[in-house]
């Protein structure tokens, strides 16, 4: 076997020495036959295929993609998981007394530890939740942590979304599947569940219902339709949660309360937990053309007649200009030193950090402050003059759009090839759930793998594809 | 439940209904195909026409090639009603209405639409023509098993089963309104190359001749072919049947306001137009108003129960 890496493995020191979380699972590997391994490899994808995990990239036309999968499971100890898990918490809390405060009372603002211009300049600030509090002071119900590692000691994180992540049902169909090809290997180690994901989420929802409901609150997912490129979470999200998944045209706000269609009439919903974004969730406040969301659901929120899980406006915590300061974030509110490192980064908003960026864009990777799934990003050490020059011009025209960070070395895992095992650049998602000021961390998150020979990017929607993650417990 | 779930469900049983009694059809006038029958192109043109396809399939073709029909019963996209696009919307309407199916369902459906789109977008040659009805016709037969065996026996069968009966009721009917002058009373009428065939064609158009014959002591006429479509309670193609079942399922959503509903009553209406008429009823016009009544019900169910 040949196996060789630049950076950071997790599993190999060299050819010849294994790190101490994969030695059982290396010895266990050198006895399976190779044909056979070939064999359940494409099996795992069969089994994808016929359930109907499937991931729409975006294009013309109808067809449905799926996600690479990836046998070689990606291992940690529990002491690596302990301090992620603090130091996730940690930011999620602060998260949240952040958007307390942002929408409230803005002492952050007042204290000088981020300036006014960051967020009233900023398209994810809504007015629309200036002066409001959600029900059960709640913003970020669901978050998704993504971290990357460099070496043996640390994770750092890459970004928090708030928005409306997505990934937690990769996360367990990635497990289901595991444990249906390799049931014996999984007995062998003693690996956290994750599979308990949609039992917190529905616990955190119960929870953060408006007083007025009752008992058993009345729990809807609402999805953009089957043509949305994570449809199939949506529903299979739905489906664990045993809520009715609606589309905007199933619900009506009727009386200061909002209801959905059924066969036997209008019913009231609770708890909206959406899955589309803050713009198209009211055409009365944001889009006016959207027929995604519902008229009138603002006023009903605003009246705390119905919860919507994450809080709308939830984004001006987790753009790309804002990520920086959540350090000082986690300091102001919590008055703690944060456990979790933020990756370096460079605001084109400031003019020496602009400078330093505009010189040194083949060294950088520069992002749009709020651009997602490695859409409208710059990778400097892989993009040609002309791609440089052009980007330039972007940052200049509009500096307040763009961040940028040093190329990161980010950590290799082995993937499973017909000639071996093979190092490939992977980041990891946490998923952590909040209700009044308790955060559940999921244990194990979601592994992206960008399977391209040297490839920085994971994302699904760009190559990447996903591993199951093994939490080991101590 | 949601009516817009609702909707899905009854829309998705009616696709793959409409795909099973499509696919009867076209292995029906395959069969005659193999066999060279000079009844041949009676039997394609009667099958273009309860599939209202005739004059789609005309403008492109100038004669009724057996080949190039299935091929358009199959896959041809200027047919708007072709195996693949109808299971493309059942399949649709099964992801809209994941929640409420069971696994197994879904992915028998999905199963289904995979075997479907490899194997219709490869070019058809004659040799797999028998292979692939039959595949899919047991891969539809696994649907409806997992519909029976893993669902829960609540409204949401209901509407898969109000669905698959609309559409069934539908189809025989057409089969029916096609060739009515073939069951008239053979005493009234004599025509031209009228023989016991082409009832056997109507039969095997829905795969019911074999259970014909078994309950007919081998004798096949035409007022018996017709008491067997139209109101043998006992034959899951036929109008009382279908209609049987729909107000089975109608009762047991309604569960105790049943006798006010529109639906409700208007399917009772049908029940008791077909005993009426149970030894005496072929003529168009009394087909044509079960036809519509059907139609009627159909849009009576989309109403009460909020579909949209």
């Amino acid at each position: 076997m040949t196996y060789f890496t630049k950076t950071y493995d997790e599993a190999f020191i060299n050819e010849n020495s294994v790190r101490t979380n994969y030695k059982k699972f290396i010895s266990w590997y050198k006895n399976q036959d190779n044909d056979e391994l070939t064999k359940i490899n494409s099996d795992a994808m069969k089994f994808f295929e016929n359930t109907g995990v499937s991931f729409k990239v975006y294009s013309n036309d109808k067809k449905e993609n799926l996600i690479p999968f990836d046998i070689i499971p990606r291992i940690i100890n529990s002491k690596e998981w302990d301090k992620l898990v603090k130091g996730i918490t940690q930011r999620v809390l602060a998260i949240n007394f952040f958007l307390t405060d942002i929408y409230g009372q803005q002492e952050i603002i007042k204290h000088g530890v981020i300036p006014v211009d960051l967020i009233q300049n900023n398209t994810a600030f809504l007015k629309q939740m200036i002066g409001f509090t959600p029900p059960n002071k709640t913003y970020n119900h669901i978050s998704g942590i993504d971290l990357i590692k460099t070496n043996s000691d640390n994770f750092y994180v890459l970004e928090d979304n708030v928005r409306v992540p997505s990934g937690a049902s990769y996360m367990i169909e990635n497990r289901d599947t595991m444990i249906k090809l390799f049931p014996e290997l999984i007995s062998k180690y003693k690996v956290s569940e994750n599979r308990n994901y949609a039992k917190y989420l529905s616990e955190i929802l119960k929870k953060s219902s408006p007083k007025t409901s009752k008992i058993n609150p009345n729990i809807v997912l609402l999805t953009p339709g089957i043509y949305n490129s994570a449809f199939f979470e949506h529903a299979f999200l739905a489906d664990k949660l045993g809520v009715e998944l609606v589309e905007g045209k199933d619900l009506r706000v009727i009386n200061k309360y909002l209801n959905m269609k059924t066969i036997n009439g209008w019913k009231r919903v609770d708890v909206i937990y959406r899955r589309i974004d803050d713009i198209f969730l009211d055409p009365l406040s944001f889009k006016e053309d959207s027929f995604l969301g519902v008229p009138g659901l603002m006023e009903v929120y605003r009246n705390k007649n119905v919860t919507i899980a994450n809080a709308p406006g939830t984004g001006i915590s987790d753009d790309k200009s804002i990520y920086s300061y959540i350090p000082d974030i986690i300091k102001f509110y919590l008055g703690q030193k944060p456990i979790l490192k933020n990756v370096k980064t460079f605001k084109c908003r400031i003019k020496d950090e602009l400078k330093y960026v505009l010189d040194n864009l083949n060294k950088l990777v520069v992002k749009e402050v709020h651009g997602s799934g490695g859409h409208g990003m710059l990778v400097g050490p892989l993009a040609s003059k002309t791609e440089i020059s052009k980007f330039k011009n972007k940052i200049k025209k509009n500096p307040y759009s763009y961040i940028a960070q040093p190329t990161l070395s980010l950590s290799t895992c082995p993937i499973y090839t017909k000639k071996g095992l093979t190092p490939r650049h992977v980041d990891l998602r946490c998923f952590a759930l909040l209700a009044q000021e308790k955060v559940t961390v999921i244990g194990g998150g979601l592994t992206r793998v960008a399977l391209k020979k040297g490839s920085l990017v994971v994302n699904s929607s760009q190559g990447g594809g996903t591993k199951d993650t093994w939490i080991l417990s101590s | 439940m949601l009516g817009s779930t609702a909707d899905s469900l009854f829309w998705m049983f009616r696709y793959i209904e409409r795909v099973e009694n499509t696919l009867c059809m076209i292995e029906s006038g395959f069969q005659l195909y193999l066999l060279s029958s000079s009844n041949l192109n009676n039997e394609w043109d009667a099958i273009l026409r309860t599939n209202s396809i005739r004059h789609h399939f005309l403008k492109k073709n100038n004669s009724l090639d057996s080949l190039n029909i299935i091929n358009f019963m199959l896959k041809d996209p200027k047919n708007f009603n072709n195996i693949l696009i109808l299971f493309e919307k059942a399949r649709e309407n099964a992801r809209r209405s994941r929640v409420s199916i069971t696994s197994e369902v879904w992915e028998a459906i999905n199963t289904c639409w995979l075997y479907l789109n490899e194997e219709l977008n490869k070019k058809i040659n004659e040799s797999k023509i028998q292979t692939i009805i039959k595949n899919t016709r047991e891969k539809i037969a696994l649907i409806f098993g997992f519909l029976e065996r893993s669902m829960l026996k609540n409204e949401i069968l209901n509407f898969c089963y109000l669905g698959t009966f609309i559409e069934r009721f539908d189809n025989t009917v057409r089969i029916l309104n096609t060739r009515y002058y073939l069951l008239l009373d053979e005493k009234k009428i004599r025509f031209e190359g009228y023989d016991n065939f082409q009832l056997e064609m109507i039969l095997r158009s829905i795969s019911s001749y074999r259970s014909f014959m078994w309950k007919n002591q081998n004798e096949i006429k035409a007022n018996k072919v017709s008491y067997f479509l139209i109101s043998d309670k006992d034959m899951p193609k036929s109008l009382m049947f279908c209609v049987n079942e729909t107000i089975k399922n109608l009762r047991s959503i309604h569960k105790k306001n049943f006798p006010k509903n529109k639906s409700y009553q208007n399917a009772l209406s049908i029940q008791k137009k077909i005993k009426q008429k149970s030894r005496n009823f072929n003529n168009y016009s009394f087909l044509n108003s079960l036809f519509k009544l059907n139609m009627t019900l159909a849009a009576n169910i989309e109403e009460e129960f909020n579909f949209q």
